[in-house]
């Protein structure tokens, strides 16, 4: 693999990040599975690098669920998202920070509809005024959370006080980076390092020190396919998907995965599960699985931030190897507390992946 | 050039997926679907650009185009510029306004997703929430999210979510007359008529099959019919 | 009256010119930007369709240069003209201006920079090779050792890169890299005869004479495969081997395959050291940026500049041979313009 080969490509794809003034929009996908993601997020930008970050409580869904399981018409959901243009616009910002990357794809893809057919964004416009009085002004940035972060990668590797290194041997930890696919195949300009070498995840490795595995299938979607998963009778479409990235990845060893899409890390996560409890198979060699992380969990645990208040319990596949190999000090017996330290219960242990 | 085809041509996302194709392969070779399903995207560019109706309707009332898990890898790639994924978009709408997709079992599930994620959006502001991710029906979810799901308020809590609470923050409860900002503009932009059809023309099916398709929700039985049936013939 | 005619870039299409005005009383002068003539011919090792030494014919290109009337400048780098009175003022890189009567432009084309593809990883995985660098290989004899351990090796060649590609930003078919493909799988199968070679093809265009008898001798003699699908992605496995994905498009099948070596034949792309000059002159181009001709079919050599004639593949993608003739109607055109500008 030359490096400068990536290198080269990459600086063909240098997209403009927001600096401050953050409109955030949350997502329906991260608040269900990985909601102390977000609460981390948040807390990193305001109090590590005090930046404005604002939400206002009336957002909702962006309908792009619905968008892509084909029940909710274009017309609906470009509408839907200049409502959110419109509460961005009445607040006074003017960056627009989606959570998710199912959101982000839409919002991409609606603002090019808007560019290639301004009818429609008059259209959506009048639809807006009609429905709910409201105006809106297009956003003059729009990134990803993941963008943000990877922005401020150099700043937080300063202010953190763990690397992504193996303490026992002193090696970089090996590390499988997964973009969601509305990330940037579809507009491969509005991605950190465009589609086929994406730079967005594995900037913020690099600059934490681990090393970005490249293998085979690392661009294949994790299997979502909306309709794929969301209907019990499609789900093997799903499993199927994902199964063949964990085989394609399986040999490079990694120590974990790291997704910048919500619904990728939940089900790389979950289909390790799955396929461990039907075939008993794990993916690596101490029969426990590979962790998977949000990349909000990933700059949390470098900052020192605990795992459990940033919800890595909620993880099916354990976290703790992972923290045991970069050195993180943690409580094991909090992991299932409540938030008062009461006792609420612990998971069953899974029939065939090690705890 | 017939009426199918030409309704197709309305919509944007035909017009920005399909302008002309080449028959590569390209977008088939990284195809998720092809993969897994007997499924082409290169073939279904093939049989629209042809214009021709008959093959279009056909193409409608079949299972070939639920297949697809709408991940636009296809985008990437094509060396014309087409979009597959998009153009599939287009033909699964035009399917359910003219009633085709209760032809096919892939089709007929749009039923039970318009009953889960439809009304998800329109009575609570979101696609998804954890309660809609019930481990009865997702087994593959596993305990840890069994555990998740029996102690919902006190893990929030403990996550820093607003779980099911007033003002901003992760799952905070959506004010009613935001809802009714969103129910509104479901109405403006045709987002409630085009519920309203899926419902109907589901209907009409389950008294075909002699199937109860109750009034809301999914505890119906042409609801678990369509949910978990599967013919193992998309292969 | 002796008049001067400057022959930009001393490619094939250049020296070619060159000789055949060489019967005229003019003075024929070629500036060419490297230190010596030849253009993309000499990094070629055995030409397609008969597997001629390009060198050979290289040789007998630069011998029929008539020394009488014709004289070479190297490291002259064209880049700007201006019409002055009928004439036209060359300008070089170097500051130099030399007055002209006519200049035919013979300035070639570029090979596509594969980096583009940046699904096919050319320059990140590195046994993905293009078209070029494994003529370089032939010439010499610089094959990777990894292929020539003697164990049975598997390549593939991909066809239309940075050809037939919106994406690419380049339309046009490139025309000869089909039959280079053929052409090179052929070679490789001698050259490695443990080897097998699969071609990931489209359309074959076998357009010229004996094209097709080599794609038939290629699948009967040297049992290369032909698979009907574009290449989609290839990326690397863990020994340095490659992964390529296509669809088989006559079973309608996606699939999978290894590969120890990757061949992209790259298609041919309108030269950048022509740009300034034709935007000096505002001379137009075609759809896919070659320097358009003022009539398609029967004047293919003229543009509208007056006393500015085209030949070879900076017009559009020729082969050898069609560059050469093509370069001999040019030339036939420039004497006869120089008579008519004589009677004026
Ligand atoms: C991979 C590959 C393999 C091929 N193999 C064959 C084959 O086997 N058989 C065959 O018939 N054909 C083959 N061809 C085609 C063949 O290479 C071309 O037909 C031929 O090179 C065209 O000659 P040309 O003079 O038009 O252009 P070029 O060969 O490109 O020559 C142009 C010349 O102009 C000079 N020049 C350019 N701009 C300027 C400037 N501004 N100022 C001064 N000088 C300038 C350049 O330095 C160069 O010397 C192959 C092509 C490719 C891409
Ligand atoms: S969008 Fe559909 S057709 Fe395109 S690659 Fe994804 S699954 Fe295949
Ligand atoms: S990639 Fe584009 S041109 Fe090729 S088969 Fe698919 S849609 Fe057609
Ligand atoms: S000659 Fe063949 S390989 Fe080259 S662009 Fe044309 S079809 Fe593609």
């Amino acid at each position: 693999m030359e490096q400068e080969g990536k290198k080269r490509i990459w600086s063909e794809y240098q997209k403009e990040i927001a600096d401050d003034h953050y409109f955030y929009v949350r997502s329906c996908i991260r608040q269900t599975f990985f909601p102390g993601s977000e609460t981390t997020f948040l807390k990193i930008l305001r109090d590590d690098l005090s930046r404005d970050v604002f939400e206002d409580a009336r957002h909702t869904t962006c309908t792009g669920i619905g968008y892509h399981t084909d029940i909710v018409p274009f017309e609906t959901i470009m509408t839907i998202a200049a409502r959110h243009f419109a509460l961005m616009t009445e607040a006074g910002y003017v960056n627009f920070v989606p959570s998710c990357v199912t959101s982000f794809g839409i919002y991409t893809e609606i603002l090019d509809t808007w560019k290639h057919f301004p009818e429609m964004e008059a259209k959506a416009r009048d639809y807006l005024w009609t429905a709910t009085r409201r105006e809106f002004k297009i956003p003059d940035n729009l990134s990803h959370t993941s963008d943000i972060i990877y922005r401020f990668r150099n700043e937080l590797a300063e202010l953190s006080g763990h690397r992504l290194v193996n303490k026992n041997d002193g090696k970089p930890l090996k590390v499988v980076e997964h973009i969601g696919c509305h990330y940037a195949k579809m507009f491969p300009k509005c991605g950190v390092g465009g589609a086929e070498f994406p730079a967005v995840l594995s900037g913020m490795v690099e600059a934490w020190g681990g090393e970005v595995i490249d293998y085979p299938e690392r661009r294949h979607c994790c299997g979502f396919g909306f309709r794929q998963y969301l209907i019990k009778a499609n789900r093997g479409y799903s499993l199927s998907n994902s199964k063949k990235k964990f085989e394609s990845m399986q040999p490079y060893q990694p120590d974990f995965i790291v997704a910048n899409c919500p619904g990728c890390a939940m089900f790389l996560d979950r289909w390790q599960y799955t396929i461990a409890e039907m075939e008993g198979i794990t993916y690596d060699k101490s029969g426990k699985g590979i962790p998977v992380l949000t990349y909000e969990e990933l700059a949390g645990l470098i900052m020192g931030y605990d795992p459990w208040v940033m919800g890595m319990q909620m993880h099916q596949i354990s976290v703790e190897p992972l923290l045991d190999k970069i050195g993180i000090v943690y409580n094991k017996k909090d992991k299932y507390l409540g938030s008062k330290g009461q006792y609420i219960g612990v998971p069953q242990p899974p029939h065939f992946l090690l705890q | 050039m017939g009426r199918l085809y030409e309704r197709l041509c309305e919509d944007l996302r035909c017009l920005e997926g399909l302008k002309s194709c080449m028959n590569c392969g390209v977008c088939t070779a990284i195809c998720p679907s092809a993969e897994f399903y007997r499924y082409d995207p290169r073939k279904i560019c093939d049989t629209v650009q042809r214009a021709d109706d008959e093959s279009i309707e056909q193409l409608l009332k079949s299972d070939t185009i639920w297949y697809c898990g709408e991940c636009m890898s296809c985008k990437t790639r094509c060396p014309r510029g087409n979009t597959p994924g998009l153009l599939i978009m287009a033909l699964r709408k035009l399917s359910q306004e003219m009633g085709y997709f209760t032809d096919s079992e892939k089709g007929r599930q749009q039923f039970a997703i318009r009953r889960v994620i439809g009304d998800s959006i329109l009575t609570t502001g979101y696609c998804m929430r954890p309660i809609l991710v019930n481990p009865a029906n997702h087994p593959e979810q596993g305990p840890v999210w069994e555990w998740v799901y029996n102690n919902l308020p006190e893990v929030m809590d403990k996550v820093g979510a607003n779980y099911l609470k007033d003002g901003p923050g992760a799952l905070r409860r959506i004010a009613p007359e935001v809802l009714s900002e969103i129910n509104q503009i479901f109405q403006v932009t045709g987002g409630q008529d085009f519920f309203q059809l899926i419902e109907e023309f589901s209907k009409d099916k389950a008294d075909e099959m002699c199937l109860d398709a109750g009034e809301l929700g999914g505890d119906n039985a042409y609801f678990s019919e369509v949910y978990t049936k599967n013919s193992g013939n998309h292969h | 009256m002796n008049k001067t005619i400057v022959i930009v870039g001393g490619g094939p299409a250049g020296l070619e010119a060159a000789a055949a005005l060489g019967s005229s009383p003019h003075h024929v002068l070629i500036l060419e930007k490297e230190h010596n003539t030849g253009g993309k011919l000499k990094n070629w090792h055995h030409l397609f369709p008969n597997f001629a030494d390009a060198s050979e014919i290289l040789k007998s290109l630069e011998k029929s240069l008539p020394l009488n009337n014709s004289e070479i400048k190297y490291d002259c780098d064209v880049f700007k003209m201006e019409q002055m009175d009928g004439n036209l003022l060359v300008s070089l890189k170097s500051g130099e201006k030399i007055k002209a009567d006519a200049v035919l432009l013979a300035t070639g084309f570029d090979l596509f920079d594969a980096y583009k593809k940046e699904e096919y990883g050319h320059g990140i995985y590195k046994n993905v090779i293009t078209s070029s660098e494994l003529e370089g290989m032939f010439v010499n004899n610089s094959f990777p050792d990894q292929l020539k351990d003697g164990l049975p090796k598997k390549i593939a060649m991909v066809h239309c890169v940075g050809s037939r590609d919106k994406k690419a930003g380049n339309m046009h078919c490139s025309k000869l890299c089909c039959i280079t493909g053929v052409k090179q799988a052929i070679e490789l199968r001698k050259y490695l005869s443990k080897s097998s070679v699969y071609n990931f093809y489209m359309d074959l265009r076998m357009y010229g004479q004996h094209f097709e008898e080599l794609y038939q001798e290629a699948q009967e003699d040297y049992g290369v495969n032909f698979i009907r699908g574009r290449v989609s992605e290839i990326a690397e496995i863990s020994d340095g081997k490659l992964q390529v994905k296509a669809e088989d498009t006559l079973s309608g099948r996606p699939m999978k395959m290894i590969f120890d070596l990757v061949v992209l034949l790259i298609g041919m792309t309108p030269a950048t050291s022509a740009a300034s000059i034709a935007q000096s002159l505002a001379l137009p181009k075609s759809g896919s940026g070659f320097l358009a001709p003022v009539h398609q079919h029967i004047s293919a050599n003229e543009t509208c500049i007056p006393g500015l004639f085209l030949a070879g593949t900076c017009r559009e993608p020729l082969s050898l041979q069609e560059s050469i003739t093509d370069a001999r109607a040019a030339a036939l055109k420039i004497i006869e313009w120089l008579k008519l500008k004589d009677n004026h």
